[in-house]
């Protein structure tokens, strides 16, 4: 992993930096026996959680950034941490040149916000009002907030819901009358956390596609978090990967696939049904009829040598590759860190 | 000025939510008049059966109940969305709506939970029982009287917010316990507040104007208001008194709120801070 430097000043381009930042957590553990349990009100046994250890990040003005990691990784607590709402124990949180608690109203006036799963729109009113309501509440100059309302408008496709109720709203609408609703005041960050929780196919479609405009529209920085791989894929040019706490990847997307392995999958379908050849360095995954197909690391096989070893035993009828998921490799990755225990980092993911 | 726009806002919000929906809205007007009223009818009907309670006569009961209803009708009013509930805001993780809006958090703790027109079922019949009561008792309200009824007023409000804020400062340190300590407090203090307290034992009567203050949501001030005791300097001990505990739950809730920057909430519940 490269470790960006620490520095004593902000560069003008940095939006976001975090500098040697710990966060800890007590959680109170209960009593197993009844015996321990009038001992346990008297001396509780105290379990720390370390959810943030050391952590170095700088998000530059402009940038996408993937946030993603395990569940319990980290993710919410750094979120939480920029948006203002928590303190870190130790080290400095950055943003747009502010400490986000000791700045908080000047500083959340110049962010947005999203929780995937919380909501700022107010439930038994229709969903303008919300804006409205964002509008006095955040202070928002007339012409910035009609500026605003009709990009947001136009991009996603607030008309068709924007007189209803929002506890009448689907999940998809909900998300994008929250998006909407985030940048109605023009953040120059905004942070995202699981906006695609929950969304069918084409919701997911149009929040992303939506980030991407507003991103490269509007220059918005935006770091965003999800359990689904294949959005942060589509949304980010760099992915941030956190782990027990530290940050155990920071690169870009193809950098993390040959961190780990350039898993492919091969198709093969050859002229007779019949059993699957053998091909050394490939493993079968599913094999029926005719077809047959194979998982392999592309950084260790050549997809020739694959080829010919398969046209050697059968006669191939047609071929077909692409690379793995990647979901599948980042479900690799924490199956990494499982195996390799608590305390280190895998050395596959870290650059 | 900033606190007067927000609450244009959030006295047209709570009207539109009224007039959009009507019959949800008169459902919820009578339930609320029925608890407001529930809340004081055990002392109208002690009041009405032996013409009085202790030295009291049943029409000075009978506005002290109007002031009762008129106190809980404005914090109702000013600070609703389990504003004035404030350890429901804590311990379901929804002080982070609050922090996370660019404004100062005691600015967004006064306009939050405005709802006027929603306030209005336990307002309007505390007025009317205060009025009907002190044509009764022929009050002369003079400029002195009314600034002495509003000072009271004030004090009042100040004493129950103090004393939910204080117990609600819990859930800073224990969310999922404390979450509901904010209502059993305002329960703790409705149940007493009906009640003239004269002749009560000095030392329960110490605790009922302290460890809990319900002597100051009606009975204190009225007195004064009443001229059952010297106006002055009678009239003066509420406001001070909420001034005190203000003082003290400000101290206790800063110190809470320097503990929730550095655990935050593990939990989340979003009923509550939204109609």
């Amino acid at each position: 992993m490269a470790t960006p430097a620490r520095s004593a000043t902000i560069p003008w381009d940095t939006a976001v930096e975090l500098s040697g930042v710990w966060k800890v957590f007590s959680r109170v553990q209960r009593a197993e026996r009844p015996s321990e349990l009038l001992r346990s009100l008297v001396r509780p046994r105290v379990q720390e959680i370390h959810a943030l250890r050391g952590i170095d990040l700088r998000v530059q003005k402009g940038e996408i950034v993937a946030y993603a990691g395990p569940n319990g990784a980290g993710k919410s607590t750094t979120v939480k941490l920029l948006a203002g709402l928590l303190t870190p124990d130790r080290g400095t949180v950055r943003a747009l040149g502010m400490d986000p608690v000791h700045e908080r109203r000047r500083y959340v006036g110049r962010i947005g916000v999203v929780f995937g799963q919380r909501t700022e729109l107010w439930w038994d009113h229709p969903v303008w009002a919300s804006f409205e309501w964002k509008r006095v509440v955040w202070d928002v100059p007339v012409e910035r907030y009609d500026r605003m309302l009709d990009f947001a408008r136009s991009v996603l496709g607030l008309e068709e819901f924007f007189n209803a109720p929002a506890r009448e709203l689907s999940l998809g609408q909900k998300m994008r009358a929250e998006l909407g609703l985030a940048l109605l005041h023009e953040p120059e960050i905004l942070f995202l956390d699981e906006p695609t929780l929950g969304l069918d196919v084409l919701a997911k479609r149009n929040v992303l596609t939506f980030i991407k405009d507003l991103n490269r529209e509007h220059q918005v920085t935006v770091m965003v978090t999800s359990h689904d791989m294949s959005d942060l894929e589509q949304l980010a040019g760099r992915i941030v990967m956190i782990h027990q706490g530290q940050i155990a990847f920071d690169g870009d997307f193809d950098r993390l696939r040959r961190g780990v392995a350039d898993r492919r999958r091969l198709s093969i379908e050859t002229e007779t049904a019949g059993p699957a050849p053998d091909l050394p360095g490939a493993s079968l995954v599913e094999s029926s009829g005719a077809r047959h197909e194979y998982v392999f690391d592309a950084t260790r096989v050549k997809l020739t040598t694959l080829l010919e070893a398969a046209a050697s035993q059968v006669n191939v009828r047609d071929v077909e590759t692409h690379r793995a998921p990647i979901d599948d490799v980042i479900a690799d990755i924490y199956e990494e860190w499982t195996r390799s225990g608590n305390s280190q980092r895998p050395s596959a993911a870290t650059q | 000025m900033r606190v007067l726009k927000l609450w244009r806002l959030y006295a047209w919000m709570d009207l539109t939510w009224i007039l959009q929906d009507p019959i949800t809205a008169v459902t919820y007007f009578i339930s609320d008049l029925f608890v407001n009223l529930t809340l004081v009818v055990g002392a109208l009907l002690l009041a009405e059966r032996f013409d009085g309670i202790g030295s009291w006569s049943r029409d000075q009961v009978v506005f002290m109940l109007g002031y009762a209803i008129l106190v809980r009708g404005i914090v109702d009013g000013i600070f609703g969305f389990n504003i004035a509930f404030i350890s429901r805001r804590i311990g379901r993780g929804q002080l982070d709506h609050v922090l996370i809006q660019p404004q100062s958090f005691w600015l967004a703790l006064l306009v939050d939970g405005f709802t006027p027109f929603s306030g209005l079922t336990a307002t309007l019949p505390g007025l009317v029982l205060m009025v009907l009561a002190g044509q009764r008792l022929s009050i002369e309200v003079s400029p002195g009287w009314l600034g002495l009824f509003g000072a009271n007023v004030l004090g009042s409000l100040g004493v129950i917010l103090a004393f939910s804020f204080l117990w609600g400062s819990l859930a800073f340190w224990s969310p999922r316990g404390a979450e509901e300590i904010s209502s059993s407090a305002m329960r703790m203090i409705d149940q007493l507040k009906p009640f003239p307290l004269d002749g009560v034992a000095p030392l329960l009567l110490g605790g009922l104007l302290t460890v809990v203050p319900a002597g100051f949501v009606a009975w204190y001030p009225v007195r004064a208001l009443l001229g059952i005791a010297a106006p002055l300097p009678t009239g003066l001990v509420t406001p001070a008194a909420a001034l005190g505990f203000l003082a003290l739950t400000i101290l206790v809730y800063r110190k809470g709120m320097r503990h929730y920057g550095y655990t935050g909430s593990q939990r989340y519940h979003s009923m509550g801070h939204r109609r």
